[in-house]
């Protein structure tokens, strides 16, 4: 990513032809984070299949990168999934998720894929499906929740998705009702949690639910673990100690504010007390992404007090995982044309052509500072603390709220890097509101020692190679 | 002495002088208030019973549960008063940090509610905090509720206030001393115990303790969350330090070893803080000075948090047949067998199969006619010697082969001529199409 941000005319050629907001995806590295990930499952000793949540998102390149290599790919909707059936994907790699329509579950059904179940009534429907006019058993994994702990009562959100596990045997009577319509591959839990405790309580659940379709007769090889496991944003822990702290004090009042209007992420003063908790995603998160699986893997499952990669692999189950975000770390960034940059009441504004959807720092509690990308030598070498308004007719429409400190004066015309973009921010929530464009995207790679571009949609994993230089 | 009840010993802990060989301030006399000695084992045995017992009083507490958001002495100390007083006590704690003290809630009848960590996918419009989230369920559930409030609850200052603070003058003949050192956790000690102080010397300095950010030192907050405790006021300091996790071993190790305080962390780390603290104003003084600090509680709940951190005092020998010694001309040694001829030797019954996986995975599939010993457990039998005899032709089976193979190496080195691990472990033998039963 840093070599991409030294390419500063390409960068300023492509945002100047293609518009702003630009995004950029780097799909090379897609290849090295999915590494990552097998070396905890050989380390492990585990089998199993890296599914990419496609929700993370919607870039095409990504996708066929992916395709290209022995992760597999999970997806939420009909497009995602016809994506991913076009992107190359066979479907023994592709595993449904999350709410489904009729029509989803149909082209499921009739490709192949598995079907990660979220209900009874999602299971009956689809059989209905299956059986008129018949198919060959469409592969099915059960995701569960509300698993029960021992001893220390261990509290988890409420979460919409999932049959409760003590459902299981429900889900059993319906597999009998239907024979010949179902293969059980497995069961599934996804917790929305970075906590690992609540996870052990899951996994270790999966494992007594596999244990009881065993003994009903089904033989189902696999658990998913889901996603969850996070990007580190910040390398240095201190850094974001400190912030948190002087937002705290901020909060109080203690010195000037770090937000916008004083927001206080989630913090508020009352009698000189700080409430609330902060809302942030933890920036410095040093065990994150494969490491974070590893540490889960190797975390003790509450009742049998053995590691749970241990007890998987004792039990010969499969592991699935579907991360996205942590598959995305370092592949992509949104550039943004400087508009303006003034100086009002004291506070630098610099303002840019995107808004807060383009780059949804905010709606995810993420706090980077931007890269600044001169055009031309800087006139200003002086650090500036500024704030970044964006292109929509709205108060509300600041790239972030927080204060960002940038090493060097941006200028109109210069353009900003919001860098680790590619997980969420760039353009899962992107809108067409006020006709204000969603940002292009464009595909860069290394070729030949240098940086080549397409967009995104042009992009497949066919090189020229050497032969062709 | 006698009492009519434990509540009643409760209080009145020694004040004990650390020996200046220790500590080596020239000027300065340095006392541990010794409140480990309380009967339930900490500080907060004060606090709890000052807290509760308005709560007694109250018509139709019958069956009622006390509840309080702690993971620690507090809740230690409520289980306690609870028990005695035929309540039942619920623990609201974000995590259970220190294992002992887990175990020791859940002997003691303890309830433990874990609240959700945070959310993956950050939601900013749930502004929840654990609090808010414990007070809204408390509400749910009818009132059926005894909370106790620590973080906001004026009792728990009180206690200190007329308790702790004046048995310190007390002890030093009706007078405060110059400097009072405090870890800050609910701040209701240290406040209580300095403003009680103050009200016979104006000028004493207090020095409040805290933890850096990104320690954990049980029962002290870091400098970011004691502005979330509703009783902590910083008029009250004079000056507020951080101390870290390990000078709070530094400090439990000195009281341990040499000073005779059986001291935990949070004691060590008040120590810690206070002769760091001191040392420069000794350097400057003439006259001679009184200090100060609380021993919160005692050693031995902590051991796991000591021994995360400091694995080296807890050095022993290496143990007798280790697999963890195995050489690589050992591994060499090891015997195995291709599934084919392991299917053969299976039939033929030609001697002990040895299922080294857990015994959940054990019921669930095996090779039929195996015995399951769990490898933790089949490491400690090896401990003690060979746990069959040399005639004795042994098959080992593990999830792929290699700890099997780390075994059957072992026994080899133990000079036993006939263990073989099964190559490729089960999942080459299931892969195969080898035969696996269910019980």
């Amino acid at each position: 990513m840093e070599s991409v941000l030294d390419e500063t005319d390409l960068l300023t050629q492509l945002i100047t032809a293609l518009g702003s907001p630009l995004a950029i995806v780097l799909p090379q590295q897609l290849a090295r984070n999915v590494a990552a990930f097998r070396d905890v499952y050989s380390g492990h000793r585990l089998a199993g299949q890296i599914f990419y949540a496609h929700k993370a998102n919607r870039s095409s390149a990504l996708v066929r990168e992916l395709a290209a290599g022995n992760a597999g790919i999970d997806v939420a909707s009909l497009a995602e999934l016809q994506h991913a059936l076009g992107a190359g994907f066979a479907p023994r790699r592709i595993i449904a998720t999350g709410p489904k329509n009729r029509d989803l579950l149909w082209l499921a059904a009739r490709s192949g894929i598995t079907v990660s179940t979220d209900s009874l009534a999602e299971l009956s429907e689809l059989a209905a499906l299956v059986t008129k006019p018949a198919l060959s058993p469409v592969p099915v994994q059960v995701r569960l929740s509300e698993f029960t702990s021992t001893g220390v009562h261990v509290g988890a959100r409420r979460s919409r998705f999932g049959v409760p596990a003590a459902a299981m045997n429900q889900v059993l009577d319906l597999l009998d009702k239907h024979p010949g319509v179902f293969e059980l591959s497995g069961v599934a839990y996804h917790l929305d949690t970075i906590g690992l405790s609540e996870k052990a309580v899951a996994l270790e659940g999966c494992l007594l639910a596999l244990d009881e379709a065993r003994s009903r007769g089904q033989r189902p090889w696999s658990v998913d673990v889901g996603g969850g496991f996070g990007v580190n944003y910040l390398a240095d822990g201190d850094q974001w100690d400190a912030y948190t702290s002087a937002l705290s004090q901020a909060v109080l009042g203690k010195r000037e504010p770090l937000t916008w209007n004083a927001h206080g992420y989630g913090l508020r003063a009352e009698g000189g007390t700080v409430r609330g908790s902060l809302q942030l995603y933890p920036a410095h998160r040093p065990v994150a992404g494969a490491a974070y699986l590893d540490r889960l893997l190797q975390t003790a499952a509450p009742q049998q007090r053995r590691p749970l990669g241990q007890l998987l692999l004792d039990s010969m189950y499969d592991l699935h995982v579907e991360p996205g975000r942590a598959l995305l770390d370092q592949c992509g960034m949104v550039l943004a044309s400087v508009l303006e940059v003034r100086d009002d009441d004291g506070d630098t504004i610099v303002r840019l052509d995107c808004n807060a959807r383009d780059v949804s720092l905010e709606e995810h509690g993420v706090l980077m500072d931007p890269v600044v990308v001169h055009r031309a030598a800087s006139t200003d070498a002086r650090p500036v603390q500024a704030y970044l308004f964006g292109n929509l007719c709205l108060e509300a429409d600041l790239i972030t709220r927080r204060k960002v400190f940038l090493p060097s004066r941006p200028q109109a015309g210069d353009v900003l890097a919001f860098v680790n973009t590619a997980g969420y921010f760039m353009d899962f929530s992107a809108t067409q509101a006020l006709r204000q464009p969603v940002a292009r995207k464009v595909a860069m790679w290394r070729e030949h020692n240098a940086w080549q571009w397409c967009l995104d949609e042009q992009y497949w994993p066919v090189r020229t190679g050497v032969e062709a230089a | 002495m006698r009492f009519e009840a434990m509540t009643d010993v409760i209080g009145n802990t020694p004040l004990v002088r650390i020996d200046p060989a220790v500590h080596g301030l020239r000027h300065i006399d340095l006392y541990a208030k010794m409140e480990s000695l309380n009967p339930f084992g900490s500080l907060k045995d004060r606090a709890a019973w000052n807290m509760l017992l308005p709560l007694l009083s109250r018509s139709g507490r019958d069956g009622r549960t006390v509840v309080e958001l702690s993971s620690g002495n507090t809740a230690k100390a409520l289980a306690v008063l609870a028990g005695m007083h035929g309540l039942s006590f619920k623990s609201i704690t974000n995590r259970m940090k220190v294992p002992e003290i887990k175990d020791l809630l859940l002997l003691l009848g303890a309830e433990i509610d874990e609240l959700p960590g945070q959310a993956e996918c950050l939601d900013p419009t749930d502004t929840g905090d654990p609090l808010t989230r414990m007070h809204q369920r408390l509400a749910g559930t009818g009132g059926d509720h005894l909370h106790t409030d620590q973080y906001f609850n004026e009792l728990n200052v009180e206690a200190h206030l007329h308790g702790t603070g004046p048995e310190i003058v007390k002890d030093l003949d009706g007078r405060a001393p110059d400097y009072f050192v405090a870890c800050v956790g609910t701040a209701g000690s240290s406040t209580g115990v300095a403003t009680a102080l103050r009200q016979h010397h104006r000028d004493v300095q207090v020095v409040g303790l805290v933890a850096h950010k990104s320690d954990f030192i049980p029962g002290i907050r870091t400098i970011d969350e004691v502005h979330e405790v509703g009783l902590f006021d910083p008029g009250v300091y004079s000056c507020i330090e951080t101390i870290t996790a390990d000078d709070a071993i530094d400090g439990l190790l000195t009281l341990v070893r040499r000073c005779g305080m059986l001291a935990g962390p949070t004691g060590g780390g008040a120590y810690q803080g206070a002769v760091r603290y001191l040392r420069a104003v000794d350097a400057g003084l003439t006259e001679r000075r009184t200090a100060v600090f609380i021993v919160c509680d005692r050693v031995e709940s902590y051991l796991s948090y000591v021994r995360d951190r400091r694995p080296e005092l807890f050095g022993q020998l290496p143990r007798r047949n280790s697999a963890a010694t195995l050489t690589g001309a050992d591994l060499a040694q090891a015997s195995t067998v291709e599934v084919a001829e392991a299917e053969q030797w299976v039939t033929e019954r030609r001697g002990l199969v040895v299922d080294l996986r857990s015994p959940f995975a054990f019921r669930a599939l095996h090779i039929d006619g195996s015995i399951n010993i769990v490898d933790e457990l089949f490491a400690e039998l090896l401990h003690g010697g060979l746990p069959f005899g040399r005639g004795q032709s042994v098959l080992l089976v593990c999830p792929v082969g290699e700890k099997s193979a780390r075994y059957a190496a072992l026994l080899a080195r133990m000079g036993h001529p006939q263990v073989r691990s099964l190559d490729g472990g089960i999942i080459a033998w299931r892969d195969a199409g080898a035969p696996l039963v269910r019980d």
